[in-house]
């Protein structure tokens, strides 16, 4: 395939990433402090958070779902994971215990949607207030603060000149990629979204996948609350809220359709680290923090805008 | 026609910016940040509390007449620890010359004062102490902490109430966020002037996080569960504010003594119409004042206590 022609085929994907080289060229002329090594690395850690819950998202998304729960059931895996490893569970133990938590909550939103056949928007609001609740009670409201060298290594160390969290989230990310574009799961994921019905009658196991998909979502959530407990050296049960906003906003800037089917995790990515080097850069620039928000909000709603408009002119 | 309108996009971020550089406000244009001598941030918890637009009027009005760059950068979220960390780390490759923090979380904080101290950038605490212990077990150092003592501004509440209810009453107390030091002191200093007062208990104690809708329904619950409450002490006057409203729904005003904390010109005013009995004044503007104050005396050299108390006082 010829460059333009590759251009052409993902013109919303490119579009994205124009969209962030620009939003990188602007800033790098308004400030001297944007285009370092350092700070690359630094919004690169920033962005993590968000891109992991996010990737799950978009799974959800793509299959004409939504999840509200993904903040909370964070701060809940969180805690879980934090009043392991103070009872001294070995790091991996407590780990596999948080994505289990984080799993488990999924399953009970996918349960729901699948055969309890309420509409994701309600299963995943209740799980949001649920899971919250369920953080505050195991720690009585109080963050659980203070672990072992071995696990902030999670946080703190480095490989290859790059820092760990941004491995994780590569690593994430190669896999949601390949799983999603190579696996019959991922293409059911798709074909769901696209169209439930006629997926339903050419035998995809729909009520299954979507089981997968909402647990997938929650573990996703799960391993974020690892990397941001181990960041923080901290869980606190109030964690994560709006978390999963942020998420949907990468997810959509990254050119998911809210209404499912058409969409990619690559384009997540790039979502996730516009909306993480605009923080970054208008921190940098001193903007007052009002302002910060309207600008946020400014640049989703002029995504959104894009992709319609986009939508529009090639029908 | 494709692209059209990623231009269009591109465009409208660009425009965005560029809006942003052209800000009157002197800190943002970061190219003149190293023509125009020291740059000191302040971030604050969040700056949708008075409290701490209060804080920032202060230091905007020692910095200028410093005559050094100040910066405020806050997180739209008083709870949203991680965002104060991104701000922090970004204000640490911007180079700041020195940080005056009032931190979200007393212990979730630490790591980025650590990020700082690498940085060499001095960190000044105000308002909310950290976590002693969180701090030494990280080998992270601070230059001072500015700040009311929360502990006595919570006795001299507790005090006053034992005075108006005449050692008989039934007190509710709304907390902050658990866990929070600030909360937690001023707490801990009600409870201590309350005992030796067998006539007084407290029937209800419940977290409203620092919150004013919060304060409002939790403490509409608490009478719900206790209708013969006749105290409140609130540890801020949002969550006072809040239940006020409540009191006033339930055609309970003034049969509730209503103690808030921190002095906000609402509160004031509610207590001058006698719908509040009493709060605390914290300063939070001498707070930013003095942090700006000490910063740059730092800057130049001189020392700088480690602990600088603000004065407090109790207004009816």
């Amino acid at each position: 395939m010829t460059l333009p022609r590759f251009l052409v085929a993902n013109a919303r994907q490119a579009g994205t990433v124009a969209v962030f080289l620009v939003l990188c060229l602007v800033l790098s002329v308004l400030t001297p402090h944007f285009l370092t090594t350092s700070n690359l690395l630094n919004v690169a850690q920033q962005t993590v958070i968000n891109a992991v819950i996010a990737v799950g998202l978009t799974y959800v998304i793509l299959s004409g779902g939504i999840d509200l729960s993904v903040g909370s059931v964070l701060a809940l895996a969180g805690v879980v994971l934090a009043l392991a490893l103070q009872a001294g569970w070995p790091v991996p133990l407590a780990i596999g215990a948080c994505l289990v938590v984080g799993a488990a909550c999924g399953t009970v939103n996918g349960l729901l949607v699948a055969f309890g056949r309420l509409p994701p928007f309600i299963a995943t609001l209740g799980l949001m207030s649920v899971a919250r609740g369920g953080a505050l009670l195991v720690t009585d409201g109080r963050p659980v603060s203070g672990f072992d060298a071995s696990f902030r290594w999670l946080a703190t160390g480095e490989v290859l000149g790059i820092p760990v969290p941004v491995w994780c989230m590569l690593a994430v990310y190669g896999v949601a990629h390949f799983v999603l574009k190579r696996t019959k799961f991922g293409r059911y994921v798709v074909a769901i979204g696209g169209n439930e019905e006629a997926s339903l009658l050419s035998g995809v196991p729909v009520a299954a996948c979507k089981v997968g998909i909402y647990a997938l979502g929650g573990g996703l959530a799960a391993a974020a609350s690892v990397l941001l407990t181990a960041r923080l050296n901290s869980a606190q049960p109030i964690a994560g809220l709006s978390y999963e906003l942020d998420a949907i906003a990468a997810t959509v800037i990254g050119g998911t359709s809210l209404m499912g089917g058409q969409g990619s995790v690559f384009g997540t990515l790039v979502g996730a680290l516009i909306m993480g080097v605009l923080r970054n850069g208008l921190n940098l620039l001193g903007v007052s923090s009002y302002v910060q928000q309207v600008v946020i909000g400014a640049v989703i709603i002029a995504a959104v805008l894009l992709d319609t408009v986009f939508k529009g002119s090639k029908r | 026609m494709k692209f059209t309108p990623v231009l269009l996009f591109a465009a409208v971020s660009l425009s965005l910016l560029a809006g942003c550089g052209r800000s009157p406000d002197p800190a943002a244009s970061a190219g003149s940040a190293a023509a125009a001598g020291p740059v000191i941030a302040l971030v604050p918890k969040t700056l949708n509390n008075p409290f701490f637009i209060d804080m920032q009027r202060g230091a905007e009005e020692a910095a200028r007449a410093a005559g050094v760059t100040l910066v405020v950068q806050a997180a739209e979220r008083e709870t949203d620890v991680e965002r104060q960390m991104q701000i922090i780390e970004n204000l640490i490759q911007r180079k700041v010359s020195a940080l005056i923090l009032a931190p979200s979380g007393s212990r979730e904080i630490v790591p980025v004062v650590l990020k700082a101290n690498q940085a060499d950038i001095p960190v000044l605490i105000v308002d909310t102490r950290l976590d002693a212990a969180a701090l030494q077990a990280s080998g992270g150092k601070t230059v001072t902490f500015i700040g009311s003592d929360n502990h006595e501004g919570g006795k001299i509440a507790g005090q006053f109430a034992v005075e108006r209810l005449g050692g008989q009453g039934r007190v509710a107390v709304l907390e902050g966020i658990a866990g929070h030091e600030t909360g937690d002191a001023r707490v801990r200093g009600f409870r201590e002037a309350l005992r030796g007062h067998p006539g007084i208990t407290i029937v209800a104690s419940q977290p409203a996080n620092w919150e004013r809708d919060q304060g409002y329904t939790v403490f509409q619950n608490i009478l719900q569960a206790n209708p013969t409450v006749n105290a409140l002490f609130a540890a801020n006057d949002l969550m006072a504010l809040g239940a006020v409203e409540a009191i006033a729904a339930a055609g309970k005003t003034g049969k509730v003594t209503v103690i808030g904390f921190d002095a906000q010109d609402e509160a004031r005013a509610a207590v001058k119409a006698g719908k509040m009995a009493a709060t605390i004044a914290q300063n939070p503007a001498l707070m930013g004042r003095t942090a700006v104050e000490r910063a740059v005396a730092l800057l130049k050299g001189e020392p700088v206590p480690a602990d600088i108390g603000v004065s407090i006082e109790l207004v009816k």
